[in-house]
């Protein structure tokens, strides 16, 4: 039996998508973006899945965000979970990883866990601190960028991934949190068959006071960090472009490529 | 004289290039503070790394412990808190890499230290220390600042976001040995053994032109298409980590931090976004072409030539005309 | 909406209990004599089998079917096999069995609203410099022009979206698009057994509508032309295909001629405007107005037209009876041996699928394949 906690963000996609500065430079314009669970957070839902499979127990989704979290929560009680949490307050608002892992913890700290699964950082922020502050925070170990989990008993053992293709053996006693990287598992398909199911799952929903957090910890003023402001990243010295039709642009290329000596 | 942490990175008996690049960084940066640069080193057995710092820096300390050996983030929290509580350096600088973040962002908490992560830009501003970060797909940069009451800052840097300095500044710094404060080994977490990836049948790291691919190219069916380029080319398909992920194709093929460091003459990205994470696997290309549908891409900020298109239809046409010219 | 599969509904729900088992389907069916996919075989499993059991071990089998409908157009007693193969492919995506591409379109389509995993804040790029109204963003105009995400996205689609939008310009039709808020219409994740999905798609889409209030859809594809017209519940709205619309446009002179193109042209009829439409004539009356043009037919046309296989989900399922040849190329082998220069076509899977198998049959310098809407572009 293992119980897990995994923490999901709902992210929009910005991989292909055309990214907009609003006026005030603090913010993006997501009106055309689109929005899903965090690519990571959905490897991190899929691992704790198959190990509830596999070794019987249970699995609990947390999210911080407005009601357009459920939308992500949902996704997670179709796939597997038993249950999920959203914190939603004003006060999150303007939160940093800091900030967030203050408020998971104070939900967190009060339930049944062996371990904490989180994604290894989120496609928006890109902070990849939440996991390791929440451990700090919750007084347990953690582990990051982690791309095997196998638990026996109340341990866990455990590869990070390096860099340069090499990867860490590691043994971890519960309870835990790790930060998951993509790849360790190939997350499922939910329909909206299934989506529907759950629909009338309840969720709740609990503010800053629910647990036990004060507005001043959280949200701008309980950050570590301030954005000042965003900017469009310097082009830097752009590719020369080759125009035309692909017919064109692949014969000129080809002809570029012999020049250079490349064949 | 206030001070400047840059937290050594290294691994299996090697000093990782992070921290040259911090040290490089960090001089400015300890510069515009007016404080001295200190290259803190932490492990079993590293006095000879120490000596070898010592140009780098104002001052190295070193923390020798056996129990030190292997990177364990516990441990290492537990010397770094005790060092940065009692010396209170302005800044403490620790690589972007797997080994910092396991570190870093605990380590910043148990501080209630200020912790800004993946920095690709340091300022001082008006003796504020600020930050760039690049964010959303590489497409944003956010300048943050701290919290206003905080006096002391911790960063993690992005590997390769600065250059590291050709050599050693010279600076002599005077080497000091700091006791360990470690008392007992932890036991709650423990290092096993390092693993390598398995190594498979191509080395693309010894290939002179690379046929990348990347999300973009769809599906497994495609790889073929590559595969025949790279022939005509007489090089070797890579990929990216989606590729990877996707497991069209092994492990070996990656080309990335989390991958392989390659340097080929030609290296050609074909649907790849050009995430940081993959460039810093292959900036240092002789030659980069990069074909993408978003002109938007980042790749394109790296790549000699581009190719605003698709790769399905830019592929076939490319193979035929090299063939072609090859005559 | 419950759309919940009981036990055994398939009996009812596809009045399986009408099937004599006369083989008419698969004597018919275009994909069986290259693949091991036997229609008549597969709806007598339905009905004696349970669903979940009628499903086992068929994962790659029922990839095969183009929902082309042939079945369902012969069948002598009102049977849509091809509605069983959905129901099928339904149990298979409940339990999770689909390729990872499949998996994808349908998770990009539900997070996206298209299949292919692009950004919606590109999904009117192609329009950027044509100055078409956008309807989703306040103009006014009497007639939506539904783009479609394949014409949308893929460039040579775009093609087509473009010179149907210089078209209607050209014959002063007052129309709009949605831009980056038009969604998927839903056909094809509804033929990859996504019937949830479809719904939801569908639902948003009627939403959009008629917050806008829409009364005249033109469309690009059969695809969402069929969707729209008999799949949406509800619809309050008239819907046609670009041909109907521009056939009348000629007939009521508000579209001329001033060029001609003189080429041997044929017609491939699309399944999801012929077959299951009964759009036949509009096409026809099109080409035989562009002056120039010496129109034949193909053997297999009309009902009989050959599926090119490019639909029913088949974009994203690749069928290991494709090694035993594909539609597609038979099809540009009939058309190169009735020495025709362009086979004209009307839906963007047919124009991807043919353009393929040209290449694939190395008949690049001989066939070309054309949108009808850019033969009549040609011309005017
Ligand atoms: C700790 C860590 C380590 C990582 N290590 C690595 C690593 O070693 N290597 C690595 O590569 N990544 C690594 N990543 C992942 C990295 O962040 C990116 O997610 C990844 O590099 C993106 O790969 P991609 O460019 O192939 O895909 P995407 O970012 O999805 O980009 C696909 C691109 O293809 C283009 N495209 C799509 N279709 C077509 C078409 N038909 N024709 C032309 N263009 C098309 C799109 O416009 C887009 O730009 C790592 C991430 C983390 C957190």
């Amino acid at each position: 039996m293992v119980d897990i906690i995994v923490c999901v963000k709902r992210v929009p996609d910005t991989s292909e998508a055309e990214v907009i500065i609003k006026d005030d430079k603090r913010a993006i314009k997501d009106a055309d973006l689109t929005f899903d669970i965090n690519e990571w957070d959905n490897y991190a839902i899929e691992e704790a899945i198959l190990k509830k499979e596999a070794l019987g127990g249970k699995v609990t989704v947390i999210g911080v965000g407005g009601e357009e979290v459920n939308e992500v929560l949902r996704r997670c009680l179709a796939k597997g979970a038993d249950e999920a949490i959203r914190l939603t307050d004003p006060a999150f608002d303007g939160s940093d990883g800091y900030a967030i892992a203050k408020i998971l913890s104070a939900a967190i700290k009060d339930l049944q866990y062996d371990f904490v699964f989180t994604g290894a950082q989120a496609g928006d922020d890109s902070y990849g601190v939440t996991g390791q502050m929440l451990a700090e925070i919750l007084g347990i170990p953690h582990a990051t960028m982690v791309t095997k989990v196998d638990i026996n008993n109340g341990t866990a053992r455990i590869r990070r991934e390096l860099e340069g293709g090499l990867e860490e053996v590691d043994e971890i006693n519960k309870p835990a949190v790790f930060c998951i990287q993509t790849g360790l598992n190939e997350p499922r398909y939910v329909s909206i068959m299934g989506i529907r199911k759950v629909s009338k799952k309840e969720i709740p929903v609990k503010a800053a006071a629910d647990i036990g957090i004060s507005a001043d910890e959280v949200g701008e003023v309980g950050s570590m960090v301030k954005l000042e402001e965003f900017s469009i990243p310097p082009a830097g010295e752009l590719a020369e472009m080759i125009e035309g039709t692909p017919d064109e642009a692949a014969g000129k290329l080809a002809a570029i490529l012999k020049e250079k000596g490349a064949f | 004289m206030a001070e400047i942490f840059v937290l050594a990175e290294h691994r299996q008996g090697v000093i990782r290039d992070v921290t040259f690049e911090m040290l490089g960084e960090g001089k400015k940066v300890a510069e515009a503070l007016g404080a001295d640069l200190t290259a803190v080193l932490l492990g079993s057995g590293v006095q000879d790394f120490a000596e070898k710092l010592k140009d780098w820096a104002n001052k190295v300390i070193f923390v020798d412990d056996p129990k030190l050996e292997n990177f364990n983030a516990e441990a290492y929290q537990k010397v770094l808190s005790s060092l940065i509580s009692e010396r209170k350096p302005v800044l403490t600088m620790i690589g972007n890499t797997s080994f910092g973040l396991d570190l870093a962002p605990a380590l910043a908490v148990e501080l209630k230290m200020p912790i800004a992560t993946d920095c690709i830009g340091i300022e001082v501003d008006g003796g504020k220390v600020k930050v760039i970060r690049n964010i959303y797909s590489g497409k944003i940069n956010a300048r943050m600042s701290f919290r206003d009451d905080a006096t002391q800052y911790m960063v993690t840097v992005r590997a390769s976001a600065f250059p590291a300095p050709e050599s050693a500044p010279g600076l002599g710094g005077a080497v000091e040995s700091v006791a360990s404060p470690l008392t007992e080994e932890i036991d709650y977490k423990k290092f096993i053994a390092y693993e390598e990836a398995a190594v498979g049948e191509v080395d693309i790291t010894a290939a002179d032109i690379l046929v990348s691919v990347g999300r973009g190219i769809g599906d497994v069916e495609n790889i073929p298409l590559a595969e025949e380029l790279a022939k005509v080319l007489g090089g070797v398909v890579a990929c990216s980590r989606p590729v990877v992920d996707k497991k069209w194709l092994p492990k070996p093929r990656q080309v990335g931090t989390s991958g392989k460091t390659v340097k080929p003459k030609l290296y050609l990205a074909l649907g790849i976004s050009g995430a940081f994470q993959h460039l810093a696997g292959m900036q240092a290309s002789d030659l980069i072409v990069a074909v993408n549908k978003d002109p938007k891409a980042p790749i394109f900020s790296v790549a000699n030539y581009g190719i605003v298109g698709d790769i399905m239809k830019v592929m076939p046409v490319l193979k035929d005309k090299i063939t072609e010219l090859k005559g | 909406m419950e759309t919940e599969i009981a036990e055994n509904d398939f009996i009812q729900r596809y009045d399986l209990y009408g099937c004599i088992q006369c083989g008419k389907c698969t004597g018919g069916c275009p994909v069986s004599l290259k693949s091991p996919l036997n229609i008549r075989r597969l709806v007598n499993e339905a009905t004696l089998l349970d669903p979940s059991e009628a499903a086992q071990g068929k994962a790659d089998l029922i990839g095969d079917c183009t929902t082309c409908e042939t079945g369902t157009l012969r069948c002598p007693n009102g049977v849509k096999p091809s509605e069983v193969v959905i129901g099928i492919r339904g149990v298979l995506i409940e339990q999770g069995e689909m390729p990872q591409t499949v998996q994808e379109a349908l998770e990009s389509a539900f997070t996206k609203g298209n299949p292919f995993g692009r950004a919606k804040n590109k999904r009117a790029e192609w329009a950027a410099d044509l100055d078409v109204k956008n309807i989703a963003d306040g103009d006014k105009a009497d007639m939506l022009y539904y783009v479609c995400c394949e014409a949308s996205y893929d460039p040579r689609a775009q093609d087509v979206a473009k010179s149907i939008v210089n078209v209607l310009k050209t014959a002063g039709v007052d129309f709009g698009i949605l831009g980056n808020s038009e969604v998927c219409c839903g056909s094809e994740m509804r033929r990859l057994g996504e019937e949830g999905l479809f719904e939801e798609l569908a639902e948003n889409n009627m939403a959009q509508f008629n917050d806008l209030g829409i009364k005249h859809i033109v469309t690009t594809s059969p695809h969402c032309f069929n969707a729209l017209k008999n799949e949406y519940a509800d619809a309050n709205f008239e819907v046609q295909h670009y041909t109907q619309l521009v056939s009348n446009l000629i007939d009521s002179d508000r579209l001329k001629f001033t060029k001609s193109v003189d080429k041997r042209v044929t017609y491939h009829d699309p399944c999801f405007l012929g077959k299951q439409n009964k759009v036949f004539d509009e096409p026809r009356n099109i080409l035989r107005s562009i002056p120039g043009i010496e129109f034949v037919e193909f053997d297999r046309s009309h009902e009989k037209s050959l599926c090119c296989e490019g639909g029913g989900g088949r974009m994203w399922v690749d069928s290991e009876s494709d090694a035993n040849g594909r539609q597609s190329e038979v099809r540009v082998r009939d058309a190169a041996e009735m020495g025709v220069d362009i086979i004209a076509v009307a839906c963007p899977f047919c124009m991807l699928t043919l353009e393929d198998a040209v290449k694939a049959e190395e008949l690049e310098e001989k066939i070309q394949i054309l949108d009808i809407s850019e033969l009549v572009n040609q011309a005017l």
